[in-house]
């Protein structure tokens, strides 16, 4: 895996999370709550957009990573590929969603190319809000009992999904070997589920989910399990290329 | 994933879920007095803050801060007609 491979993989998972946040805004519970979860969107795609011009600078490289991929190219994590099923849901799976880009993040911020440290220092900045707000969230619904039960049960089914975006434990990290990244996916993430673990507990929550890996072939440049799911693909993807400017 | 029992229903009085609202306050530089920039509605200090910030981004703000309305302290002959106004 190469650092635009790692990095494609933040931006696409920060395109769908931002499309989720577009989706789901509806569900939001008052005026307020809608602008933040818009204003968590906008700051999403500002992530992907950020990404995507590091990566490909000039137009037709730009045009071709924001809206000439098919859904085999499109590298996000498998954990948003099933749509939320309730706020609970929603609530959970961005902020699980959050942590573990800014976790992969993390390990960039003393990269040799202070553009890419300023890249990750920025998203970690962004993330601080994110997380808060999912945060907020977890306040409230521990309270209540109906809640609580459906915040165990999409933990149950969503942490497994999140652990296995930082790859199989035996593989080898050419980034960390090159000096480019701090720590390996390993040691990130350890760090990622002793953070959710430690947050959840604050809220009254333990956190003992188990990390069984989903089925299908791991994809190293892609870090995912399978193409992209049509439906999904069919929310993300830019519906008419020609009225790009 | 368990998540310990006994607590409250949301909503119920004196529930951590009770929507206050919260005063908003920032500067955009360290010259700047620190200004009333309005209100938020929020049942906890976390959503106060994340709803502050993404309501009022009007400016890149160097500090911004929220505290509850019931916090302040009205005074002077006036104290019972004081409402907390956005400058």
């Amino acid at each position: 895996m190469t650092l635009a491979d790692e990095l494609l993989c933040v931006a696409d998972t920060k395109l769908v999370m931002g499309n989720w946040l577009a989706e789901t805004v509806m569900n939001g519970r008052s005026l307020p709550d809608y602008a933040a979860m818009l204003g968590m969107c906008t700051t999403s795609f500002g992530q992907t957009r950020a990404l995507y011009q590091f990566l490909a600078p000039g137009y037709e490289a730009y045009s071709r990573l924001e809206r000439g991929r098919d859904r085999d190219e499109i590298c996000s994590m498998n954990l948003l590929d099933a749509p939320p099923r309730n706020w609970e849901d929603q609530v959970l799976t961005i902020w699980l969603a959050e942590r573990a880009t800014w976790t992969m993040m993390s390990g960039f911020l003393d990269h040799p190319d202070r553009r890419v440290a300023a890249l990750a220092r920025k998203i970690g900045e962004e993330a601080y809000f994110h997380l808060k707000y999912a945060s907020g969230w977890f306040r409230l619904l521990v309270e209540e009992d109906e809640s609580r039960a459906a915040l165990e049960q999409v933990y149950d089914a969503r942490l497994p999904l999140a652990a296995d975006w930082f790859g199989p434990t035996d593989l080898e990290d050419p980034l960390h070997a090159a000096g480019e990244r701090a720590v390996t996916p390993e040691q990130l993430r350890t760090s990622f589920l002793v953070d959710v673990a430690v947050e959840l507990k604050s809220f009254g929550m333990v956190a003992s989910a188990a990390l069984t890996p989903p089925s299908g072939d791991w994809r190293d440049d892609a870090r995912r399990r399978g193409p992209l799911p049509e439906g999904l693909f069919e929310v993300i993807r830019f519906k008419d290329p020609a009225l790009a400017h | 994933m368990t998540i310990s029992k006994g607590k409250r229903r949301p909503g119920a009085r004196g529930s951590s879920t009770e929507a206050r609202y919260y005063e908003v306050f920032g500067r955009t530089s360290s010259h700047d007095a620190l200004t009333h920039l309005g209100s938020v509605e929020a049942p906890n200090p976390d959503l106060a803050q994340v709803r502050a910030w993404y309501i009022y981004d009007q400016h890149e703000w160097r500090e911004m801060c929220v505290a509850p309305t019931d916090a302040f302290v009205p005074m002077g002959r006036a104290a019972q007609h004081t409402t907390i106004k956005a400058v």
